[in-house]
């Protein structure tokens, strides 16, 4: 009797295990102003670390210096979209795509630039970038947290 | 005329001759027909190749472009196998390294075929056009640069 209430537990915790919903995806998304210039105008600026430093210095741009301008936590549900203002005029939608991939939709001015699908295991990095004004650039990086 | 003759005569066209030269075929253009009419063929074949010429734009930016070309040198000169030390056991070694990669094979067949399955470990990029993808695999990195022109949707974070 105690070996069958056993594997009735077994089973039902089993059964809540699968059951269960998949945890989201946590990804840390930075919106980076890329310049030749030491420092930034804007006092809001924070220099960014010097892992992300190294990685944007090895990828072959003009720019020498980069500063964080946003960054944003973001839990993107396994079945949902989680939506990532950049700006006034920009945002990302990001889904989860399953097996650590992700989808990233990119809006400027309500109208979809990009629409990207790729692997995003932990310790790698997406960079979206583009042309800023002034002869700078932005970037948005997106990297797992958990 | 000569062979070398012709060469300068080549030369003499693309402007690459100095100048005691290209006073000896500028004479020599005076007095000899042949040499005229083979600087005329010559001059109208390159004027024919310059007008019929096909631009190649690169689909990326010059710095893209060169440095994937740089990365792959590096990753060959990387990867150039290391000269082999010549010992008495290179022989056994001739040997082992087959039979190493037959036991290998076993051993990944029988987990393949008892280990259970994970999840795909292949990667899939889908990319809209209008914009360029740079991996970097050794740092993880994967930049994304768009040619869209999105000059003021950022303005308001940046000044």
């Amino acid at each position: 009797m105690r070996f069958l209430c056993s594997l009735i537990v077994s089973a039902l915790a089993a059964f809540a295990a699968l059951s269960a919903p998949a945890a989201p995806l946590k990804i840390e998304v930075q919106l980076i102003w890329g310049t030749t210039n030491e420092v930034s105008p804007n006092a809001e600026h924070k220099s960014i670390g010097p892992e992300l430093k190294k990685k944007l210095q090895e990828l072959p741009l003009k720019w020498t210096n980069y500063f964080e301008v946003k960054r944003i936590d973001v839990d993107v549900p396994s079945a949902g979209v989680a939506t990532v203002p950049l700006s006034q005029k920009c945002r990302l939608e990001i889904t989860d795509r399953g097996h650590s991939t992700i989808q990233v939709v990119l809006f400027g001015k309500g109208e979809k630039v990009i629409n990207r699908t790729q692997a995003l295991p932990k310790g790698e990095t997406l960079i979206l970038g583009g042309n800023a004004p002034g002869a700078t650039s932005w970037f948005a990086v997106l990297r797992r947290l958990d | 005329m000569d062979y070398d003759a012709q060469l300068k005569l080549q030369s003499y066209l693309d402007g690459e001759l100095p100048e005691s030269e290209a006073r000896e075929i500028a004479n020599l253009l005076a007095q000899d027909r042949e040499a005229v009419a083979l600087f005329a063929e010559l001059r109208n074949t390159r004027q024919a190749l310059v007008g019929s010429e096909v631009g190649v734009a690169l689909p990326e930016s010059r710095e893209f472009f060169w440095s994937k070309i740089e990365r792959e040198i590096y990753r060959l000169e990387k990867s150039e196998p290391a000269p082999r030390p010549s010992s008495v056991f290179a022989a056994w070694r001739r040997f082992l390294m087959p039979a190493g990669g037959v036991a290998a094979l076993a051993i990944a067949a029988f987990i393949g075929l008892f280990g259970g399955s994970q999840g795909p470990t292949h990667e899939m990029a889908v990319a809209d056009p209008g914009a360029f993808t740079y991996h970097d695999f050794s740092a993880g990195t994967t930049l994304v640069w768009l040619t869209y022109p999105a000059e003021n949707e950022f303005a308001d974070n940046f000044e």
